[in-house]
């Protein structure tokens, strides 16, 4: 079947069978390699991406169900003149990786969480963020790499809204 | 890396339409809502369907209505829908609550109630707290529409009581009352909980004496079981209620069809309702909790 | 590769089907039908031992992974391996004894769950060329292994590792790639194999250890001996075990002193999923044991456990192992740093409990590590590393070596990966060896470049290299600067060209006496138990990187987090559970790891750098120590709060509830409180 979507920005379609993953189609059809796979059982969030700003597993979410939906990933998070997220660059300040394999879940898990909240605890970064697995940093850094593109997140916000 | 088999999705425009398709291809077909344990079932060859038909297209699914002092969930409402849904939130604000702590967040947004009912995963957190509440759900076929409580629905693990054809298509929910006192609890270690456990009240006095209660244990067994025999400990005076807290919960384990597994065994499960029983009475009727 | 004849364990490949997509393989896959005939098979290493049992080989094997090893075992018996160290007079010394503590322990078989599954792709060509992309640790064993079955020489083989994504020991040695190589010879085309998740549960899991140890002291309380038998259960191949195996049984001395000694470690075939390399190589599996007896004799002689520990470490500069390099650290004064951090949480609030435990590992492995660096005429350079970059921020450390030694900007340096066919052979990626073998082996490297350069300095300048003096980046000859990469366009009279400087390690010099250093070992954590439930968690984490210099300081203590967070995995809750020959939990919904929500309250992540290490500027390795005393820690912890003590990992909820059960039982009302407080320090109470 063939299906139109929004692909991290800009209009996207293709023709899919319905048994595709999301995963499998933005990696093997769109070269999106940042989307990855490991417990393919939702558990380990390596996968995450976001459709319609929300975070799903795209190891056992259908490419079918993107149709008319907006679809981001890793790739498409930094500003187009090559500008990092904010979130991009505090986890390379608070070296909030180490092998990066969660990595590109785990930015896009805090993106929808701070879309959503940008005032957020620690408590909610835990909570929210306990479904996206980490074996090599033990969590304290991307802790910290949220907590602070949380605060920068909240200047920009105050610093538009004064604008405006 | 393993792969899901070809099959046929179905867009059916109706809930009419959904269970003939239903009918048409038998045990070929099952019902798709958000997918999250079908299609890991699917990847593993536990499950095998040639159509999935697709309820999340049927309009009007995925709304969250009120009316007469109840709250209508449709089946294809994710549990994202429902924890943040204001309506919930204001009325039911224990199933909000409930919701806001199933599995992680993806499986939330992507995941629907009517899935997690039908699907009977013996780990799952919303059963145990729906037959406190006393829910009913909406059953419909080609046939017409019956409304259930929620104990009929439950059929074991991984079973339901639907016939073929019938489909799932709401879940109604009583609003929550001031003389209400709720509370879900839950204990977890692995992916799943180890324990849910989901205690409803009703007072008439501000909480010094219970005319009625409802009480369910879920994940230590098979499927989610109500206590009717340890509910009647469960009213009275406060202090009676609670000094009977140990006898209830031996009640409620005893009911439960407790089972030894790789959560635990039966006997650390059922001291496990001990534990929880107080705790959930405490948050119930508003203390902190003490451990 | 395949299981011929026999399959050994649940999970054995029995067939291998290659596809031009996924969905035609697997398809194809679902219609083979393997009919098996049921054998008796090995399960524990009880029956692994017992006379006139079932053997799994029945024969004798001389593989790959016995490299190094001059003691075979003899592979009757299903014993893969026996390692026995010992010196002094042990059963003397435990007939003098003043006090001794005995008892058996247990340290669960557990997962490494690197993230990115095992994934391989293997292109044989029809010129006899064999290209293997591969997730592996040690490519240069890999490609060994490929030369040997293949009967290819080595330049014929080559194998490329691109950034890989977490090992922690699961992917040392040879894993898929045989496999594959062979399929790809079989069409004479690529062909991709990559594992899922399920899969690599079932491909290597980490040695599970029962162990029995002893400890003696004299009348003055310091240690006088120790005697040790460890089983270790291999699974179904010997995999790397043996030199797990080799490791337990010398780690298990710990950073102590101790007259008199005696190991007897056995490797044990079973039939399951074979066992491995686990970040620590068998020091995980003998610091809980060995930690949880110093707290337990150091109740019995009425001695706070940190005093105890610290009567009887040895110091920097002393021997623990005749033969073996001195302690090349400060052990005593991690202990106390860790020790300090833990107490300024002030007072141990109820049901908390405080320990500080330590591992001493014999690390490095065998120094060989060879290394090349381009210098550029355009001022950039090149470092050419045999080191798997796997996470542990080696391609960054590396290049900070060579930053520094050549004097340009980092941003001027870049790395080239793993490629045997372009980069020197390094041994392996493990054995925390990379900073200090492979960055030594960088660092002069860069100093051999130097030594070029400045001959053709002398030469250009027409003066002895006498005359001149090195500078940062160049030289000085006079008001005369001349940087490297001018010197080198000046020498040949041509843009884009490029010098090497190399290095060859081995074990000799500096490198000589081994190990190459000992990797410490320093946690103290702060557990909050709810007795109700029995479920502990992790109030405070304190880690102590002893590592010489910390070249990337941020990273080094991530590394440390990242050990102890493993480490707390198995204390708490991580077991691979079997039944009969099946893996119950080989899957991410059963088996548990870490997440977000068991980050301790308060983490202190405390570097030490006394600048003791062989590796450049007195670097050390770092990065395995700290998984090794957690379970220790935990258990001593929990004795502390609680006063019970179990011998078995993980603590899970129920086994806690079930050791307080058993102590309310046992114990009368009036005994029922935690262990007295002693005189000082770590395990001050006030409750």
């Amino acid at each position: 079947m063939k299906i139109g979507f929004e692909l991290n920005g800009k209009a996207a379609s293709l023709e899919i069978e319905p048994r595709e993953t999301l995963a499998e189609v933005l990696r093997a059809r769109c070269r999106l390699t940042g989307v990855k796979l490991s417990c393919e059982a939702q558990v380990c969030g390596s996968c995450t991406v976001l459709v319609d700003g929300l975070p799903v597993s795209a190891c056992t979410y259908l490419a079918y169900e993107i149709r008319d939906k907006r679809v981001t990933t890793i790739e498409g998070l930094a500003d187009p003149p090559g500008r990092l997220h904010p979130l991009q660059q505090a986890f390379l300040d608070h070296f909030a990786f180490q092998c990066g394999f969660c990595t590109p879940g785990m930015i896009l898990a805090a993106k929808s969480l701070l879309d959503e909240n940008v005032h957020v605890s620690d408590e909610e970064i835990i909570a929210y963020m306990s479904g996206n697995l980490c074996r090599c940093t033990g969590y304290l850094g991307i802790l910290k790499a949220i907590r602070q593109a949380s605060a920068e997140m909240k200047a920009t916000w105050k610093e538009n809204r004064s604008t405006s | 890396m393993t792969t899901l088999s070809r099959f046929e999705i179905d867009q059916p425009g109706s809930v009419a339409e959904a269970s003939q398709m239903l009918g048409h291809y038998g045990d070929q077909a099952a019902i798709y809502a958000g997918g999250t344990e079908l299609l890991l079932a699917m990847r593993h060859r536990a499950l095998s369907y040639k159509h999935l038909i697709d309820l999340k297209v049927i309009p009007g699914l995925n709304a969250i209505k009120a009316r007469d002092g109840v709250i209508e969930i449709g089946a294809a409402c994710t549990h994202r829908t429902i924890e943040s849904s204001s309506l919930v939130r204001e009325m039911q604000p224990v199933f909000a609550e409930l919701e806001s702590q199933v599995a992680n967040i993806r499986v939330r947004a992507t995941g629907t109630l009517g899935g997690n009912l039908c699907f009977a995963e013996p780990h799952s957190d919303p059963a145990t707290m729906l037959l406190v509440l006393g829910a009913t759900v909406w059953i419909e076929s080609a046939r017409g529409t019956r409304e259930i409580p929620i104990e009929k629905l439950i059929a074991g693990a991984y079973a339901n009581h639907l016939a073929p054809g019938e489909i799932l298509t709401r879940i109604v929910v009583p609003c929550g009352k001031s003389n209400h006192r709720a509370a879900y609890m839950k204990f977890q270690i692995h992916e799943r909980p180890t324990l849910g456990l989901g205690l409803w009240l009703e007072t008439l006095d501000g909480g010094r004496t219970f005319t009625a209660a409802r009480v369910a244990v879920g994940c230590v067994s098979p499927f989610p079981h109500r206590a009717p025999v340890a509910e009647a400990l469960l009213t009275g005076s406060r202090a009676e209620v609670e000094k009977h807290l140990p006898e209830t919960a031996a009640l409620i384990a005893d009911g439960a069809d407790l089972v030894d597994d790789h959560e635990g065994s039966a006997e650390y499960k059922r001291h496990l309702v001990d534990v929880f029983l107080r705790r959930t009475f405490l948050k119930a009727v508003g203390l902190r909790i003490s451990s | 590769m395949l299981a011929i004849g026999k399959v050994r364990f649940v999970g054995e490949p029995v067939a291998a089907v290659i596809g031009a997509d996924q969905l035609s393989a697997q398809e194809a896959l679902d219609k083979i039908k393997v009919e098996y005939e049921e054998l008796v098979p090995v399960l524990d290493v009880e029956s692994a031992l017992a006379p006139g049992g079932v053997l799994v080989h029945g024969m004798d094997y001389i593989g790959g992974a016995f490299r190094g090893f001059d003691d075979f075992p003899g592979g009757t018996k299903n014993i893969c391996q026996a390692v026995h160290v010992e010196w002094g007079d042990v059963d003397a010394a435990f007939a003098s004894a003043a006090h001794i503590a005995e008892g058996e322990y247990y340290f669960p078989m557990v997962y490494a769950y690197a993230m990115e599954p095992y994934v391989a792709v293997a292109d044989y060509d029809s010129k006899g060329q064999l290209t293997v992309y591969s997730s592996a640790q040690h490519p240069f064993m890999v490609r060994h292994d490929l030369a040997e079955i293949f009967d290819l020489p080595l330049n014929s083989v080559r194998v490329i590792v691109p950034y890989v994504g977490g090992g922690y020991g699961s992917k040392s040695y040879t894993k898929i790639e045989p496999l594959t190589a062979a399929c790809s010879w079989k069409v004479s085309r690529p062909v991709k194999l990559q594992l899922s998740v399920e899969e690599a549960f079932l491909t290597t899991r980490s040695d599970d250890a029962r162990v029995y140890i002893r400890t003696a002291v004299d009348d003055s309380g310091k240690l006088i001996a120790k005697q040790a038998t460890i089983h270790l259960d291999t699974g179904a191949y010997a995999e790397n075990s043996p030199m797990v195996c080799r490791k337990a049984a010398n780690r298990i001395v710990g950073p102590y002193r101790f007259p008199h000694v005696r190991v007897d470690c056995l490797a044990i075939y079973t039939n399951t999923v074979p066992a491995s390399s686990y970040r620590g190589l068998g020091a995980a599996q003998i610091t809980f044991p060995v930690e949880s007896q110093m707290d337990e004799l150091a109740h019995k002689i009425g001695c706070d456990p940190q005093e105890f520990r610290l009567r009887n470490l040895a110091h920097s500069g002393e021997s623990i192992h005749p033969g073996l390099r001195p302690i090349d650290a400060d052990v005593p004064g991690d202990i106390r740093l860790a020790a300090e951090t833990l107490r300024s949480n002030g007072p141990l609030a109820l049901k908390h409990g405080r320990s500080v435990c330590c591992s001493c590992s014999d690390a490095g492995a065998h120094p060989v590590t060879l290394a090349m660096v381009h210098v550029y005429a355009d001022g950039s350079v090149s470092v050419m590393s045999g080191s798997t970059e796997i996470g542990q921020g080696s391609h960054t450390v590396l290049a900070q070596i060579a930053a520094e030694e050549m004097g340009v900007p980092l941003g001027k340096v870049r790395l080239v990966g793993s490629d045997t066919g372009v980069t020197l052979f390094e041994r392996s990626t493990g054995a925390s060896r990379t900073t200090t073998l492979m960055g030594r082996a960088v660092m002069e490297a860069c100093r051999e470049a130097i030594t070029q350069c400045k001959s053709m300095a002398a030469e250009l300048l027409g003066v002895p290299a006498g005359e001149f003096t090195e500078e940062r980046g160049g030289i000085r000859h006079g008001k005369d600067w001349l940087s490297w990469p001018e010197i080198i366009e000046r020498y040949f009279q041509m843009e884009g060209c490029g010098i090497i400087g190399r290095a060859y390690l081995r074990r000799a010099g500096a490198l000589k006496a081994v190990p190459v250093f000992w990797e410490i070992g320093v946690v103290g954590v702060e557990i909050a138990l709810d007795e109700e439930t029995g479920k502990i968690s992790l109030d405070t984490l304190v880690t102590v990187g002893d590592v010489g210099l910390a070249i990337h300081p941020a990273m080094t203590e991530s590394q440390d987090l990242g050990a102890a967070t493993m480490g707390l995995g198995i204390g708490l809750f991580e077991e691979l559970i079997y039944e009969g020959q099946q893996l119950m939990n080989g899957t991410l919904l059963e088996y548990r790891v870490p997440r977000f929500s068991d980050l301790a309250r308060r983490v202190e992540l405390k570097l030490v750098e006394n600048h003791d290490g062989v590796g450049p500027y007195g670097a050390k390795g770092g990065g395995e120590g700290c998984v090794n005393p957690i379970g220790a820690c935990l258990a001593n912890a929990l004795y502390q709060a609680a006063g019970v003590r179990i011998r078995r990992l993980p603590l899970t909820p129920e086994r806690v509830w079930k050791a307080l059960q058993e102590q309310k039982s046992q114990a009368p009302a009036s005994q029922r409180k935690p262990p007295a407080a002693p005189k000082t320090d770590v395990t001050k109470t006030t409750a």
